[in-house]
């Protein structure tokens, strides 16, 4: 009797909470969904109140009007560049190293993983001003390199893979070593494909870091023609144009291509989000 | 001698796989951190560079919108933080034991917001909370509310940058909680239920104890980023209104690149690394006492 009670109340108290949790995930997604349906609607119909919860128009000039007002075709293509080739490049030098940093035995090895490690909680941010410097210094400023380089000084690449080169048997490494095999070939050749999955996660992860920056990129992006898509998106948002439809254009296409990846990688994010704490 | 020509050949191997990754670091990392730090002892300007020790230190302190910032950074911080540690126990509690497709549903509706950058979100936001024609402003006409602009308000303003930049990033602190939970052993619960706890029981007494770890880990992630927390700032209030919303790194932005005040803006930097080092010590201990 007491039992039957206490198991009816458990239930409802578990009711609820997933109503307000189900109430608040369509809240969470909302904004986009504002944001979609905003950008496909004319000046007048963007602004209506009550507002048009689906447009009655598919109006996609305003996205016409993004691409030829903004060279936002050349903004895309630097976003693209940018987060490409930060990854690659950081996937290609961390790898290395965190195969290093796993397998292989060096003096100073342990502390300078130390140093590595405890850098990962800093914020690149917060030393902008003497990076800008070593940037100027070097003549990248305004160019895609000075956004690119200084993203891959980050152990988040190291932090993420070692792990993986560490789930591997020492006794693989060795037999192929005993066959002969360079410490490169052993890598490239029978390391590098057992932690594609690692690599995979890092991979998504880091593009889309990258890809949503915006400090660092808006510093060194002061010209048009090296601007990011966020860069770009920003300085539309504080255009004096009152058409919001088309500021709201401008950042779908911004928004487009992380949520296409979302849906298709959707496992990588919940995977490696979840690595670093498992860590933790 | 052969046996040190092997540990010599053997490191220089180990050396050269870490070589790329640290010329990176010690470039744009480890020598920017010195450089700032010894930037910050300088009043730098067109004319030159001038020694001054710790003057932009002690000018920092006595600058009121300064002392705004740290205030409002710290207020950011905490209220943030604690809305996302609660929320994300609240949800992932809820949901953690469910169907696996709900889980992934759920878990998806939180972390898209997540994936768009904080720039779009912004605007939304922006456009959201637009005083003239945004939808909330309308829907508090309708419910005959008394008509606010959100973002021109002094008293309003941080309440809305907090709500929005809780919003946009809650889904991380959401799928580390999912993970945590899901892990926990399922014969605790079944041995709890037998004992008669309920469901609040077993969530506060077992569950909540048990995910310690992960709600350490997203606290100081989450410290961390609200930090530095900028795009928000820029973009929807501009810092105002009258510095009512400006932030450590909003500050730090408009003395290095609009007042050209380096030296001030290394200061603030460098403050900023030393916060953000000493609140990484615990989670940094935990890691390297695993490796």
């Amino acid at each position: 009797m007491f039992k039957r009670k206490n198991k009816r109340k458990l239930e409802k108290f578990d009711l609820v909470a997933n109503a307000l949790v189900i109430f608040f995930a369509v809240l969470s997604v909302f904004p986009l969904f504002w944001l979609i349906t905003s950008s496909f609607k004319n000046s007048a119909a963007v602004v209506k109140m009550p507002p048009d919860w689906i447009p009655k128009t598919f109006n996609y000039v305003n996205y016409i009007d993004v691409f030829n007002n903004q060279p936002a075709f050349r903004w895309a293509m630097n976003s693209i560049i940018v987060s490409l080739v930060s990854t690659v490049a950081l996937v290609i030098v961390s790898s290395l190293a965190a195969y290093a940093f796993s397998k292989l035995e060096f003096k100073g090895k342990n502390v300078i993983f130390i140093i590595f490690i405890s850098s990962l909680m800093i914020p690149k941010e917060v030393m902008i001003v003497p990076l800008f410097r070593v940037v100027q210094d070097l003549g990248m400023v305004n160019s895609l390199n000075g956004m690119i380089w200084p993203n891959v000084a980050t152990a988040f690449g190291v932090f993420l893979l070692k792990g993986f080169f560490d789930s591997i048997p020492d006794s693989l490494r060795e037999s192929a070593r005993m066959d002969g095999a360079s410490e490169l070939r052993t890598f490239v050749k029978i390391m590098l494909p057992i932690v594609k999955p690692g690599i995979g996660a890092l991979f998504i992860l880091f593009f889309v870091q990258v890809w949503n920056d915006y400090l660092w990129q808006l510093v060194i992006g002061q010209e048009e023609n090296v601007k990011t898509l966020n860069v770009g998106i920003a300085t539309l948002m504080q255009d004096l144009n009152p058409n919001f439809a088309y500021k709201m254009a401008g950042a779908t296409v911004a928004a487009i291509p992380m949520l296409v990846i979302f849906v298709f990688f959707q496992r990588y994010f919940t995977s490696g989000i979840t690595i670093g704490a498992e860590k933790g | 001698m052969k046996v040190n020509r092997y540990a010599l050949k053997r490191n220089m191997t180990g050396y050269l796989f870490i070589a790329p990754q640290l010329l990176f670091f010690l470039v744009f990392l480890v020598y920017p951190i010195f450089e700032g730090i010894r930037l910050s002892l300088f009043k730098i300007s067109y004319q030159g560079t001038t020694f001054v020790g710790f003057d932009n230190y002690t000018a920092l302190f006595s600058n009121p919108v300064f002392v705004k910032s740290v205030i409002n950074t710290v207020v950011f911080v905490v209220a943030i933080v604690a809305l996302t540690v609660l929320f994300a126990i609240f949800v992932s509690s809820a949901i953690f034991d469910k169907n696996a497709k709900y889980v992934s549903f759920i878990r998806g509706s939180y972390y898209i917001p997540v994936m768009v950058s904080m720039v779009v979100m912004s605007m939304i936001w922006g456009f959201l909370l637009n005083p003239a024609n945004g939808l909330i402003p309308y829907v508090m006409r309708e419910l005959e509310l008394p008509a606010v602009n959100f973002l021109g308000n002094k008293d309003l303003v941080l309440p809305v940058i907090i709500f929005v930049t809780f919003a946009t990033n809650v889904g991380q602190a959401i799928i580390l909680y999912i993970a945590s939970m899901i892990g926990v052993p399922k014969e605790l619960f079944e041995a709890a239920e037998i004992d008669g706890a309920n469901r609040k029981d077993v969530i506060f007494k077992i569950l909540i104890p048990l995910v310690k770890p992960t709600t350490l880990y997203i606290i100081i992630i989450n410290i961390i980023a609200v930090l530095k927390i900028f795009v928000v700032i820029q973009l929807l209030t501009g810092g105002g209104p009258n510095n009512a919303s400006t932030t450590l790194m909003y500050f730090l932005y408009n003395n290095a690149f609009k007042y050209n005040q380096l030296g001030i803006a290394s200061a603030v930097g460098v403050i900023m690394f030393v916060i953000a080092l000493l609140l990484a010590i615990p989670q940094l201990r935990t890691m390297l006492r695993k490796e």
